[in-house]
């Protein structure tokens, strides 16, 4: 099976989880070189995230698993990179 | 995953945590220190305690005021993060038990009960250490006055503390929370009986 070299989610979670929490504890898991972590929206309560997740294996199971034992939840993987080498969305006509 | 100590050492870094457990840590205090205040000057006042019935009254006064501390505010603390909780749940449809958020509203409780405790334990147990000194180095009616202006200070203390963090002058502060220990002695003594 191949690996996962890149991993974009949106995710929600709770304002009292710090984002630099969820950027440093996805950081430190195995097969993951690094991490961006963008706010995309800011409510009373809670917040949304765009995770962007780089590595050479990561096991998207886990960072679910890890996403939610800090209390947030995955809205939608908005894209994946698989295989040996990185390749990069390509522009279509319509775009 | 953090330590058990590394996740308390966080949670008092949480402003949120160390600004609940200020609140009940004072507020304990001064009704523990006024109470030992007044326990002692009555009971100097009665004449007929010796100084170690004095130190076991106040320390029964204490265990009593110490487990309100922790068990009210361990209640309290319980109902209002789990309303929090329900809350964050309503806007994540999700359930949080057993995520990160919901551990450290637990531990943040513990921490909340722990301090809202000792707050009148220090606050009663403070004023009577000279009455240690009965019969050594002071007499009773010495024990008293130390024991009130340890209490005093005490409550300088916590008003001093109170005026720095909000940028005020701890001083004015200070003798402003002070005072009501002297109010409460002056109370004592002009009470008829």
């Amino acid at each position: 099976m191949s690996s996962i070299k890149r991993l974009v989610l949106d995710l929600m979670k709770p304002n009292e989880i710090e984002n630099v929490e969820f950027a440093r504890t996805i950081a430190g898991m195995d097969g993951v070189d690094g991490v961006n972590a963008s706010l995309l929206e800011s409510d009373k309560k809670v917040q949304n995230l765009k995770l962007t997740i780089e590595g050479e294996a990561i096991d998207d199971g886990e960072i679910t698993n890890t996403i939610e034992n800090l209390g947030g939840t995955v809205h939608s993987v908005d894209e994946v990179a698989c295989g040996d080498r990185l390749v990069e969305e390509s522009p279509t006509h319509q775009d | 995953m953090p330590s058990r100590i590394e996740t308390y050492r966080n949670l008092l870094r949480d402003e949120n945590v160390r600004s609940i457990s200020r609140r009940y840590f004072i507020s304990n205090g001064f009704d523990g220190t006024l109470t030992c205040i007044g326990i002692i000057v009555g009971s100097f006042l009665g004449g007929s305690q010796s100084a170690m019935e004095i130190v076991r009254v106040v320390a029964g006064g204490t265990v009593g005021l110490a487990a309100s501390g922790v068990w009210s505010v361990w209640e309290i603390e319980r109902a209002e993060k789990l309303a929090e909780l329900k809350r964050v749940e309503e806007k994540m449809l999700t359930d949080l038990e057993g995520t990160k958020l919901h551990d450290q509203k637990g531990a943040a409780r513990k921490v909340n009960a722990a301090m809202s405790g000792l707050g009148p334990t220090i606050g009663m147990l403070l004023p009577i250490a000279p009455y240690f000194l009965v019969g050594v180095a002071l007499s009773i009616l010495w024990a008293t006055v130390l024991g009130v202006a340890i209490g005093v200070g005490i409550l300088f203390a916590f008003g001093a503390y109170m005026g720095g963090i909000s940028e005020q002058n701890w001083v004015i502060a200070g003798v402003r929370t002070g005072a009501v220990g002297i109010v409460v002695g002056a109370i004592n003594i002009v009470l008829p009986g």
